[in-house]
């Protein structure tokens, strides 16, 4: 954790991080051979993996379709799905691994890592404003930033910027807090014997139960405001 | 200050691994898209389509089904005043039926009636004009043997004729 352990390769003039590298890539696997596992058999009865994902699925539509009129959902509840379920791995993932090796942090949640989070929000942010062309066109985009009238546009930029700011910092900050204490909970354990260990252990174990709780309440959070902020560029307010 | 403080819990604002999420994301969701959404998401669309037209023909087919039952059921008061009106007609026909064979068979009887009585009567016309003959050839024979006298036949004839005429009279 933290920069005395950066362990760092770089790539065509690029900087890459290897917990960020394996931990992402790990995400996607588990993420993907999920949903890979529970789509195989599709039938018209549903069954087993099939009603799960089904559940999924009506749960971040649930999520969109409260956001925006229905004719505008397009897409966007397939992104909201793969979001959803990419962040709330992410999550979790460093509940149940964190693996290092030779001094370096190797696996950890993705999501407890700014840069990540901060790349997500910018990527949904993005997303946000181009649905925001495409709906109006560049003019009626542009012209959204003085609404209600001109004066409004700093307050108007600075929202925005907020907007991808707190997004990302949101989710950062809470999964890193559980980790860290997770951490320090770990090193509690270990600093004087057995007696701490007895201590520890209770104490670990119900942090992290709450952590995969507010794994799930920031995965929710995430996704419901990725909609809000979709639905706010391509609806009329 | 703000985001030295923040990118401190980081390893360091790696370019790479921005790209890195980014580039992972979409592939992330190109596969997901492929392997697991568009069946499922074309699964449930197939699904609730075919609740809709199920419930449609469900509605349509009870529809048929009281159409049926009403067409039936008028058939049915249908066929039974056909059957009232056919036993009718058979009762009319046969009444009418009965009444001529009824009626053909007085006639036929009265024919045979008739017949029989011209027969008898013919009969006895025939008897009675062949026992006149005979009887007026006898009497002239007797009447020749007794009075060895030629009668005049004709005369004779007279005689027995009025003799047989009252003879039948009285026998009738």
């Amino acid at each position: 954790m933290g920069g005395e352990s950066a362990y760092t390769f770089k790539l065509f003039g690029l900087m890459f991080d290897w917990t960020n590298v394996i931990s992402g890539l790990i995400v996607c696997v588990i993420v993907f051979c999920v949903l890979f596992g529970l789509s195989r058999k599709i039938q018209m009865k549903p069954k087993g993996g099939q009603n799960v994902l089904e559940w999924m699925i009506d749960f971040t539509n649930g999520i969109v379709r409260g956001q925006m009129p229905a004719s505008k959902t397009g897409q966007y509840s397939f992104f909201a799905f793969v979001l959803f379920i990419f962040i709330f791995v992410a999550n979790q993932i460093g509940l149940v691994f964190q693996f290092g090796w030779d001094g370096h942090e190797l696996v950890k949640s993705p999501t407890a890592d700014p840069v990540v989070t901060l790349t997500l929000s910018l990527v949904v942010m993005s997303l946000a404003h181009f649905a925001g062309v495409a709906e109006y066109g560049f003019k009626g985009y542009v012209k959204s930033y003085v609404k209600p009238f001109a004066l409004l546009l700093p307050i108007n930029l600075f929202e925005e910027f907020g907007n991808f700011l707190t997004l990302g910092l949101r989710i950062f900050g809470n999964i890193y807090a559980g980790e860290l204490l997770l951490k320090l909970l770990a090193s509690l354990a270990f600093s004087h014997g057995p007696l701490t260990m007895i201590v520890a252990l209770p104490l670990e174990i119900i942090w992290q139960g709450f952590s995969v709780f507010i794994g799930a309440i920031q995965a929710y959070v995430f996704v419901t405001l990725t909609t809000v902020y979709i639905s706010r560029k391509v609806s009329e307010e | 200050m703000f985001a030295q403080s923040v990118l401190a819990e980081s390893n360091g604002l790696y370019i790479g691994d921005m790209l890195f999420y980014i580039i992972s994301f979409v592939i992330l969701m190109l596969l997901v898209k492929k392997f697991a959404w568009k069946p499922v998401v074309k699964m449930m669309h197939d699904r609730a389509e075919k609740i809709a037209n199920d419930i449609d023909s469900a509605e349509e087919s009870r529809n048929e089904a009281n159409e049926l039952a009403q067409k039936r059921q008028s058939e049915l008061k249908n066929s039974r005043q056909e059957a009232a009106s056919i036993v009718n007609d058979a009762k009319q026909n046969g009444e009418t039926q009965r009444a001529q064979i009824v009626e053909t068979a007085q006639n036929d009887a009265q024919a045979l009636k008739e017949a029989a009585q011209k027969d008898a009567q013919q009969a006895r016309q025939d008897a009675l004009k062949g026992a006149q003959n005979d009887v007026a050839n006898l009497s002239i024979e007797i009447a020749t043997k007794i009075i060895h006298k030629e009668l005049n036949a004709n005369d004779q004839k007279a005689l027995i004729d009025s003799y047989i005429e009252g003879l039948g009279k009285d026998e009738s």
